[in-house]
């Protein structure tokens, strides 16, 4: 019985695809359109996330010590910022460490110079944060401690980076939502043009003693198969135009573009395209069955 | 089987009624005519025993059942102990008088053996063994409601009901579907008929239920057509 119904709904989709082939390719290949394009974004945005993620990385914080703090009074300190539970990472370095650096930066302008004597230069903790976000919140906490004289971290430029982050997710967020909605349009205006051609059919089979899962499944199978084969195609081609730019890349030697290699794209990609693209055609299928199925 | 208490239906917000506290009781088995004129409300009585649409007001109970209460998901189920003959036969033009029967038991998931065994047999009974593999459009009216016939009875139901089953049929050619339908009912099966053809009610002289302006004004065994009109 499982069987046959099976063979029925399988046989069903193929042959209600084969005779609506036209309408089924043009279909197919709006939602591969519409899928590409989605992809394509999808391509940029990861790209332009992985950049900012990566100079976000490299987001630190400064914590300058008074000079004026007691032995008891850094400890507390180092002691405070080393166990706050956002931290990752604390480095202490003295006033004469960060002598010695500016010497190493400066080269032989500070020839002469007696630092032991007249050391302008605070110590101070370098701190990486779990969170590149945790940076300004962390700052104006790591001020109010006890000993600490200025906490810097590139105010300005860290807050227009987040911004920027920020914006490009919202904007790739709701140009991804809008091109979904698309493609549930478009399967769903296909199917309900398929739907209207076989009511004739869909009607005979209600009054027959047809449950109504056994008359959407094979437009479900249907929707489903234009879902997928909509978004395999377009997988094939970013694949190949993704490719084609990182070798284009290499070979013109711009590496401080750096992009996610390839194999990450398309994980990335069939992770969300395929379940996407198979969602989209079931959903479209659906919209467009309610009424006919009430008979 | 088949049984209406006080049953009333209006269409929409409309003052008039298609069918005005009608009152009968099918036993199993009978074959009954429904007669009268277009709109006397004939087909709305075969759609409400089969729960195409929802009585207004009282109850009609079919196998036992308020047909009214049946949740959507038994219609499958009801659907499938009735066989709907329709006038304009309703059949799948571009595909062949073997599938169209085979079609019916496909949709209630029978095994593919039952179907290869059961479509033969009932195209024999209806007098379509050497068409099985023909085209419906290649057929003539008479052969395309025999199809329509083979359909209905194919899962065994209990009752058959048609719609104007000869309404686009010539005499002779109606008077044989009405034989057809009167061996099904000789089987056992209950058999309802919405016809206004008043020699083919008078010719078999079963029971007639008059409906009139959506009223019942007559039920009668035996019954012939011009007794009333």
């Amino acid at each position: 019985m499982f069987i046959s119904g099976f063979i029925y709904i399988l046989g069903e989709t193929l042959k209600g695809m084969y005779r609506n082939r036209w309408m089924c390719i043009t279909s197919t290949g709006v939602v591969m359109v519409t899928l590409l394009m989605l992809g394509l974004f999808m391509v940029v945005n990861l790209n332009v996330r992985h950049i900012t993620e990566s100079v976000k990385e490299q987001v630190e914080m400064v914590v300058y010590i008074e000079e004026d703090a007691d032995r008891a009074t850094l400890e507390e300190l180092g002691s405070l910022i080393t166990n706050h539970r956002e931290v990752a990472r604390v480095e202490y370095v003295s006033s004469e460490e960060h002598m010695g650096r500016l010497r190493q930066q400066l080269g032989g302008v500070l020839e002469g110079y007696d630092a032991d004597l007249d050391n302008p230069l605070l110590a101070s903790f370098e701190v990486s944060t779990e969170y590149p976000e945790a940076v300004v919140r962390l700052a104006d906490e790591f001020e109010t401690y006890p000993g600490v004289s200025a906490v810097f971290y590139g105010q300005g430029y860290v807050e227009n980076l987040f911004e920027v982050t920020r914006v490009v997710q919202i904007v790739g967020l709701a140009l991804m939502a809008g091109l979904a909605i698309t493609a549930v349009f478009l399967i769903s205006h296909t199917i309900k043009l398929t739907v209207m051609m076989r009511k004739k059919e869909i009607t005979i089979m209600k009054y027959v003693g047809a449950t109504n899962w056994f008359i959407r499944w094979p437009f479900l199978m249907e929707g489903l198969l234009m879902g997928f084969v909509g978004a395999v195609l377009p997988l094939a081609i970013i694949h190949y135009l993704y490719r084609i730019s990182v070798e284009w890349i290499t070979v013109n030697e711009l590496m401080f573009i750096n992009l996610l290699p390839l194999e990450t794209v398309m994980a990335e990609l069939s992770l969300y395209l395929i379940p996407l693209g198979i969602g989209l055609g079931i959903l479209g299928s659906m919209f467009s069955m309610g009424r006919f199925l009430r008979v | 089987m088949v049984e209406a208490k006080n049953l009333c239906m209006k269409y929409g917000k409309g003052k008039q009624m298609a069918l005005d506290e009608v009152n009968f009781f099918i036993d199993r088995g009978e074959f009954v005519f429904f007669v009268g004129s277009s709109g006397a409300g004939k087909s709305t009585l075969l759609k409400l025993i089969i729960r195409e649409l929802k009585p207004s007001k009282g109850v009609l109970k079919v196998f036992n059942r308020d047909v009214s209460r049946l949740p959507r998901h038994r219609l499958p189920f009801l659907r499938r102990n009735i066989g709907m003959v329709f006038q304009d036969f309703r059949l799948m033009e571009e595909r062949t008088v073997y599938d169209n029967v085979a079609f019916a038991m496909i949709v209630i998931g029978s095994s593919r053996r039952e179907i290869k065994r059961r479509v033969p047999h009932v195209l024999n009974l209806v007098g379509l063994q050497d068409k099985a593999k023909a085209k419906i459009t290649d057929l003539s009216g008479g052969e395309q409601q025999r199809v329509g016939l083979a359909r209905a009875i194919v899962n065994r139901p209990a009752m058959i009901m048609a719609d104007e089953p000869t309404g686009n049929l010539d005499p002779g050619t109606a008077l044989d579907i009405m034989n057809l339908l009167r061996s099904i009912n000789l089987r056992g099966t209950t058999v309802l008929v919405a016809t206004h053809n008043r020699e083919i009610v008078d010719h078999f002289k079963k029971r007639v239920l008059y409906l009139e302006n959506g009223k019942l004004i007559g039920d009668e065994q035996k019954g012939i057509y011009t007794n009333v009109h």
